[in-house]
């Protein structure tokens, strides 16, 4: 599903290069469910943003379903984020004027899916994610934080895609909401074999995936 | 679709932003759309004068005094070439004398019927005007000009005109229109004279009667309407060769009316005549006439045309910062967008939405501003600048002496040009209609457009890494 090789990343600060991604290389299989485990500032919300095609790689490359990130056109990437990825961020990213219904169905809106299908479908997904009721039509702010964090994963969930990235989806709820999200893309992950990559820097969350990529400064330090 | 929906939804997502936006591209937008509109109106104001002036050259001899031209009058020979001209299309030749006598009864002065019994003149023993002039500027230029006053002397005599011409029908380019009777020939030589409405009825003339004159009996042919022929209002017009006789003019003319075929070739005929006759002849057409007044119309014009222009790049700037500080505002959002699948035009579609939505509802405002401005601005904007244009040139006060009064055209001995002008010039009326709607779309396109390209900007600058990683 995923091939990553030699990738690295530089940022310039002017005075010193610092290295956010030094030389990574790993495999990811499908419907594998992978956390990226490291100190803040390690390196891994940087890996996901160019696995995500979010950020472009200073060398290496990224191989997704066959396809290499960095042979493709802007408009590919575009595509790309839209099919074959979901993005589930820490602070959830909703957009507050739109309601939970309305934020789910925005993926499928980009891939130009007709409404009704769309409207059908984000119901499906948020009942999936725990979300059903009047709750759907309320908005971000009207929501608790886990209720909001589902909304997310049901967004992410919205086109069916290949790869899910989560950047520390727990990182903003209480341990016990934590836990339940946590489990909740566990399951999704085996019930619609998609492949998962989290970023935690919590090692018990860690612990219960399929497997554990240790980032130390910018590089892969354990694979297990 | 739904994006195009989410960005007319947006554009109210802030109430107190919404409102002061669109109060501002309201004003913006009223404002161009005012100044259009007082520019139509102008336009359709100077092009209705300048189409009421005909295409008519006027030929005089130079420093030519109305009806005094003894030294310096134009020969018919000198004439002759002129229908040769490209364009040209037909010559009329004048010559014209005033004849007056003191104490008479024989012909009475058509106007002020209330005065002219201290007013009367006879034909029988002509006097040329130059002879009486100083009596001419004491009495009948001044009496007249202002309205009229009562104080004319007793057994004052005020001249009559004798106009020999070639062409009955139209004398110095105002067409005479017969009450009674028919015009003569053009080459008629015969004693024969056509007469105001007012001359026939102050002396009892009909179709049939005759007159005296340089000691001949006229008979009249046709009598035309006095109301509506101004200076011709206390005239006899009588053939050409017979008044070039009976004035021993041989062969003079005071004036020549010459017909152009287009009123687009007037400019190019008129500088062809003066060039053929020479600088000792004036040679003028109305359209010069019309455009020295209509001056301050296209003052206006231009004005209104700065204006608009200047009210929609403010609409557009206002619209563009508007929306670049809601975009930059909204960076988050757009990298969120952008993180999740959507295109930089889908992006831009939906703030082009909220951009067109805002200047959409200023076009409402805007077009009330209109509809409840746009008359009294142009108005205001014509009754000012026609004030400062006459007074700072010195025209209001020739304007008012040639459109005073009947003393007034004496003097004038013309058609009264600037007067009508004069009267006219300033009842300028703004129309609002469907084009005004129009144009209103049409810049709340430009408007819109001007914003997108602001969004645009932003947009394509936001890299939803960079918003992920400072967050």
């Amino acid at each position: 599903m995923l091939k990553v090789k030699s990738l690295s990343k530089e940022y310039n600060s002017g005075e010193h290069i610092l290295k956010a991604a030094n030389n990574i290389s790993f495999n990811v299989d499908d419907g594998e469910f992978v956390s990226l485990v490291g100190k803040s500032g390690s390196g891994k919300s940087t890996l996901l943003l160019l696995l995500g095609a979010l950020d472009k790689p200073t060398s290496g490359s990224i191989v997704v379903d066959g396809e290499d990130l960095a042979k493709k056109s802007d408009r590919e990437l575009v595509r790309y984020r839209c099919l074959k990825l979901g993005y589930v961020f820490q602070s959830f990213y909703l957009v507050p004027n739109l309601t939970a219904l309305e934020n789910a169905m925005l993926p499928m809106e980009f891939a130009g899916l007709a409404t009704n299908e769309r409207k059908e479908r984000a119901q499906y997904i948020l009942e999936q994610v725990g979300i059903s009721g009047d709750k759907i039509n309320r908005r971000p702010g009207k929501l608790s934080g886990g209720e909001q964090q589902r909304v997310a994963i049901a967004r992410a969930l919205a086109n069916k895609p290949k790869l899910i990235l989560a950047d520390e989806p727990t990182g903003n709820l209480d341990s016990e909401t934590g836990k339940k999200i946590f489990n909740l893309l566990k399951e999704l992950s085996r019930s619609e074999n998609t492949t998962i990559i989290v970023a935690t820097h919590d090692n018990n969350i860690a612990a219960k995936t399929d497997r554990k990529l240790t980032i130390v400064d910018g590089q892969l330090k354990q694979d297990k | 679709m739904a994006s195009l929906i989410r960005g007319f939804k947006n554009a109210f997502r802030s109430g107190i932003r919404t409102v002061a936006i669109v109060i501002i591209l309201g004003v913006s937008i009223g404002l161009s759309l005012t100044m259009l509109v007082a520019r139509q109106a102008v336009d359709n104001k100077i092009s209705a004068v300048k189409s009421s002036i005909g295409n008519t050259v006027s030929i005089q001899p130079a420093g030519f005094n109305s009806y005094s031209a003894i030294n310096n009058s134009l020969t018919v020979s000198q004439l002759a070439d002129l229908i040769k001209i490209p364009n040209v299309t037909a010559v009329n030749e004048t010559l014209t004398e005033r004849l007056t006598t003191i104490g008479s009864t024989d012909l009475s002065f058509g106007l002020q019927s209330t005065n002219s019994s201290n007013a009367t003149t006879s034909l029988s023993s002509p006097v040329k005007l130059n002879l009486k002039r100083h009596l001419f500027k004491a009495g009948g230029g001044l009496f007249f000009s202002g309205g009229g006053s009562s104080s004319i002397p007793t057994n004052f005599s005020l001249p009559i005109t004798i106009i020999g011409t070639s062409n009955s029908q139209n004398i110095n380019g105002q067409s005479l229109t017969l009450e009674q009777g028919n015009y003569f020939s053009p080459s008629s030589n015969s004693d024969l004279a056509i007469i105001s409405s007012n001359m026939a009825s102050k002396n009892n003339l009909k179709v049939g009667s005759t007159f005296q004159s340089y000691n001949v009996n006229f008979k009249v042919t046709g009598i035309y309407l006095s109301a509506n022929n101004g200076a011709l209002g206390n005239a006899a017009i009588v053939p050409l060769s017979v008044e070039q006789s009976l004035s021993g003019q041989s062969g003079d003319v005071t004036a020549a009316e010459i017909f152009v075929n287009s009123i687009d070739n007037l400019s190019s005929v008129t500088s062809a005549i003066q060039k053929e006759l020479g600088s000792n002849v004036n040679v003028t057409n109305a359209i010069e006439d019309a455009n020295t007044e209509v001056s301050p119309l296209n003052s206006v014009k231009t004005i209104s045309l700065y204006s608009v222009i200047g009210a929609i790049i403010a609409g557009g700037i206002i619209i563009l910062l508007t929306m670049i500080i809601v975009a930059r505002e909204r960076r988050k959002e757009i990298g969120i967008f952008k993180a999740i699948g959507a295109s930089n035009l889908k992006i831009v579609s939906q703030f082009a939405a909220e951009s067109s939505t805002l200047t959409l509802l200023g076009a409402v405002v805007g077009i009330l501003i209109v509809i409840l401005a746009g008359n009294p601005m142009t108005k205001f904007l014509v009754s000012n600048s026609t004030t400062a244009g006459t007074v700072g040139n010195g025209r209001f006060s020739r304007l008012g002496s040639f459109g005073g009064g009947a003393g007034g055209r004496f003097v004038s001995g013309g058609r009264g040009v600037g007067g009508v002008l004069r009267s006219n010039i300033t009842n300028v009326h703004a129309v609002i209609g469907w084009d005004v709607l129009l144009y209103g779309i049409l810049a709340v396109i430009i408007i819109s457009v001007i914003g997108s390209v602001g969004i645009a900007l932003v947009i394509s600058k936001v890299r939803p890494a960079e918003i992920m990683r400072t967050d």
